[in-house]
């Protein structure tokens, strides 16, 4: 267990590497600098830069050192935390990118603490009696959300609770300071989203346990019903959808981008929308390595728990 | 009303003016333009055209005198983007310049009405060459750190301006422009250096700057209120967020790029004094600017979280109608250039871009964008806004002369176009290329509209061989059309290139009587229109809005944030 723990974060280390260095080399092109430039000072100032004006510029932002002394720098920053400082934001990445995960992790939070119980109950009343109306109707609504892509959700969501009923916020902009009233809105819309996938995993689960012969045989030897799906078809049938669930961790930092921005909150999907339209190298990298250590975190808890719940995997 | 005549003391391009204005030849508020502009009061210009000044402290103030009902106290929350601070010399975009507005002064301020009044420089005079233009600077203003505000700290603004390693747009500006000089140095590409000329910049005493330029420029003091040119203290390093030294009356308490910026009233000097601010009264507390880009600052205004946004589109003015609150207009000279690179084929033939303006309806493509406010555009740059704007005959589509231009061209079985758009200030401009590109199918012309990020756009701006640019308001007509249209200059992104419309911008820039300019210019106009340059279909009006309970708020037509004077009931 140990070594493929060892195995994954080495992964992890060689797979930051390879990305940072990707994503440096793609922005030390003349192209992005220029884009960094064009930001920073406007098209029309940009144009009307001599090209001795364009050096000095870039001289002053750093940008004109060589690429592999500008990687060296920024990978020993890393090493003691310092991420650089944003193009965009003027200030500290680590600073940055800590407050904005702050946000988006209080948002994450209440998604899962709503979206696993939910999903949970709802895919095992579907998987329970493959075929029975209460699996048809759960599987509608699962199928449904989750073909409904995030931006539709929200607005269908803004118009009935925010703009009709009045009852939260349309924005989670916070601007009078923190309100519990405006996650409301994208923490439904991400949990719809979510939910309905969740369900369906956990459904087609369940529903193979329930097919298993050792159930068959716990039915037939007259056990109650509650007993076989409680003792018996649920710690099996719970081992796909966990895997599932802690692989959300990874989906989520993707998939509040959309959110993010619709309710314009300030979080970390809002965050790399801003920094890859205005080319802010050191927030993408610091965004990058943060998504590559949530995905290989995220598959490492998911292998050592589906090795923990499957006692198959955890003998052999 | 009657009116007085100029003084011995005022310019005597003053006394033409009031000559002209008296036959009939100049309309009273260019007038006060001109009279202001060449050093005269705001208050006295008004009085020698007849017309009551609008409600004004005093003469040599740059606000609204006080209003006897206003309550002092209270935020105003206004939703705008936020942007970072760093050098007010680069400032590229309005909203980093409305953060900054009420720490860094300018030394002049171009009110709601165009009339350009003093603020750190309390009055003004050019000589009669409009070659030399002495600046006195008003006594008394105090910096946030104590001391006292003279005339090396704007020497020290304008020459920082003005170097090369600074990469400020000031230098574009007329009055700038006429302070530099070419010299022998080159750049890597072989392009002469330009760098301040020697003397350019005089220190007459502590409270007096002249400055001495290489070619009559008529809208000196007016150069002085463009974004950039606010005055920083010479301590002044970048980023000015991390020390921000001014003469206004509000210093910055927070900032967090993409979230909010929150000026509070300075009360004491950075060294424990008692600051005594030179502008009289002002009301607000506090000034709180939030993030929202443009298509959610009125649903925030909406929903209770701001007074106030910078700006809302056409799409929201039923939205806005339908919320308590005064809406503001402002009818401007800002536009979109859909211009064609004449020395890239196959723009190089004219007929192939005389087809192209023929295919199009500018007014229907207007109407459409924009049906309430706004002007057709006629393909040139001068707006019915300026004060040198004469119509010229309407333009209409017409599609078989399109469609034997193109022929003509070779181009019988009809063209195909890309045009890139980067919806810089709006989704419109994207709204208006699909409008053109409907009515270009009847001529046979293909359009495909690219659109790219505003930002990815703006990298490509004067290199796309068509593109569509948005330009803001300019008060005189000739400022934008020398900009983009003059043979040779940084922003002429069509590469046009015609000696005979750059003689005809020349004739109308050094003519002060409006009435003679207006010619002038609409020769250059006309010359620009016939050479097929760019679709212009539109000027569009800007739109604010501003809850009940805010007073003294002004709509500007070039957004900037004046908040001196506003107060909240």
């Amino acid at each position: 267990m140990l070594k493929l723990i060892g195995n994954r974060l080495l992964q992890m280390l060689l797979i930051m590497a390879v990305v940072s260095l990707v994503i440096f080399a793609i922005f030390d092109s003349d192209k992005f600098k220029r884009q960094i430039a064009v930001a920073e000072l406007g098209g029309f100032a940009v144009s009307a830069l001599s090209d001795q004006d364009y050096e000095a510029w870039l001289d002053r932002k750093g940008l004109n050192v060589p690429f592999y002394d500008r990687y060296i720098k920024w990978v020993a920053g890393v090493v003691t935390g310092d991420f650089g400082r944003s193009f965009e934001k003027a200030e500290p990445v680590s600073r940055l990118l800590g407050d904005r995960l702050i946000n988006t992790g209080i948002l994450a939070f209440w998604v899962f603490a709503l979206m696993i119980p939910i999903s949970l109950t709802l895919g095992i009343i579907a998987g329970m009696r493959e075929g029975a109306v209460q699996d048809r109707a759960v599987s509608f609504v699962a199928v449904l959300t989750t073909s409904l892509p995030e931006i539709a959700t929200a607005i269908v969501l803004t118009v009935i609770f925010a703009l009709g009923l009045q009852w939260v916020p349309a924005n989670s902009a916070m601007v009078n300071g923190w309100d519990w009233r405006q996650l409301a809105l994208p923490v439904m819309t991400l949990v719809l989203y979510d939910c309905g996938y969740v369900t369906r995993m956990t459904r087609a689960s369940m529903a193979e346990v329930m097919t298993s012969q050792y159930i068959r045989t716990a039915v037939l030897k007259g056990l109650p019903h509650r007993r076989v799906i409680l003792r018996h078809a649920l710690r099996n049938a719970l081992i796909a959808p966990f895997t599932i669930i802690a692989l959300q961790l990874n989906w989520i930092l993707s998939g509040v981008v959309v959110v993010e921005v619709f309710f314009q909150y300030s979080g970390f999907g809002k965050l790399l929308l801003d920094a890859a339209l205005f080319g802010d190298v050191y927030v993408i990298q610091a965004a990058t390595l943060v998504a590559v250590f949530v995905a290989v975190i995220s598959q490492i808890i998911s292998d050592v728990g589906y090795t923990f719940l499957n006692p198959r995997i955890r003998f052999s | 009303m009657t009116s007085r005549k100029p003084g011995s003391s005022d310019h005597p391009k003053v006394h033409e003016a009031f000559g002209l204005m008296k036959r009939g030849r100049m309309d009273r508020r260019e007038f006060i333009r001109v009279a202001a502009l060449l050093g005269t009061s705001a208050t006295v210009a008004y009085a020698m055209a007849g017309l009551p000044e609008p409600a004004f402290a005093a003469s040599n103030m740059p606000f609204p005198a006080d209003d006897p009902k206003a309550k002092a106290g209270g935020i105003l929350k206004i939703a705008m983007e936020v942007q970072k601070m760093e050098d007010p010399a680069t400032y590229s975009w309005v909203p980093m310049s409305n953060q900054t507005r009420h720490t860094l002064e300018y030394l002049v301020m171009t009110g709601p009405d165009n009339v350009t009044r003093p603020m750190l420089a309390e009055s003004w005079t050019a000589a009669e060459d409009l070659k030399t233009w002495t600046f006195n600077l008003r006594k008394g203003v105090m910096w946030h750190n104590g001391e006292e505000f003279t005339a090396d700290h704007v020497k020290w603004n304008v020459e920082r301006w003005l170097d090369p390693k600074t990469a400020s747009s000031n230098v574009g500006l007329s009055v700038f422009s006429a302070m530099v000089d070419v010299t022998d140095e080159k750049d890597a590409k072989g392009k002469p250096i330009k760098r301040l000329s020697k003397g350019a910049i005089e220190v007459v005493d502590k409270n007096t700057i002249r400055f001495h330029l290489n070619k009559p420029v008529l809208s000196a003091p007016e150069d002085c209120y463009n974004y950039p040119t606010a005055i920083a203290h010479p301590s002044f390093k970048p980023p000015l967020s991390d020390n921000m030294i001014g003469t206004g009356p509000f210093e910055l308490a927070q900032l967090k790029v993409g979230d909010r910026c929150i000026l509070k009233r300075i009360t004491k000097t950075k060294d424990g004094k008692d600051f005594n601010y030179w502008g009289g009264k002002v009301y607000l507390d506090e000034i709180h600017y939030y993030n929202f880009e443009t298509t959610n600052q009125l649903p925030a205004f909406a929903s209770g979280d701001v007074d106030g946004v910078y700006q809302f589109s056409v799409e929201q003015l039923d939205l806005a109608k339908s919320l308590p609150g005064a809406i503001h207009i402002a009818r401007t000279a800002q536009t979109i250039a859909c211009r064609m690179q004449v020395d890239q084929k196959p723009f190089t033939d004219k007929r192939v871009r005389q087809a192209v303006l023929k295919s199009v309806d500018n007014e229907a493509v207007k109407k459409l964008v924009y049906p309430e406010g706004g002007d057709i555009g006629q393909n040139h740059h001068v707006a019915p806004v300026h004060p040198d704007y004469d119509p010229l005959p309407p333009i209409k589509k017409d599609v078989a002369a399109a469609k034997q231009l193109l022929k003509e061209a070779g181009y019988e079985n009809g063209i195909e176009l890309t045009i890139d758009v980067g919806n810089t200030d709006g989704n419109e401009q994207q709204t208006a290329c699909e409008a053109m590109r409907d009515q270009m199918k009847e001529s046979g012309i293909t359009l495909k509209i690219n659109i790219l990020p505003s930002a990815k756009f703006w990298e490509i701006w004067d290199k796309t061989l068509f593109g569509c640019t948005a330009w803001t308001h300019r008060p005189l007509g000739t400022m934008a059309m020398s900009l983009a249209y003059r043979t040779g200059v940084p922003w002429n992104e069509s590469h046009y290139a015609n000696p005979e419309f750059d003689k005809a911008l020349d004739a109308a820039e050094a003519t002060l009587d409006v009435h003679e300019r207006k010619p002038k210019l609409m020769k250059a106009a006309k010359i620009l229109q016939d050479d097929a340059v760019m679709i212009m279909p539109y000027f569009r009006p800007i739109y604010t809005m501003v809850g009940k309970s805010v007073n003294g708020y002004e709509g500007h037509p070039t957004q900037y944030h004046q908040f001196n004077k506003v107060w909240k009931a």
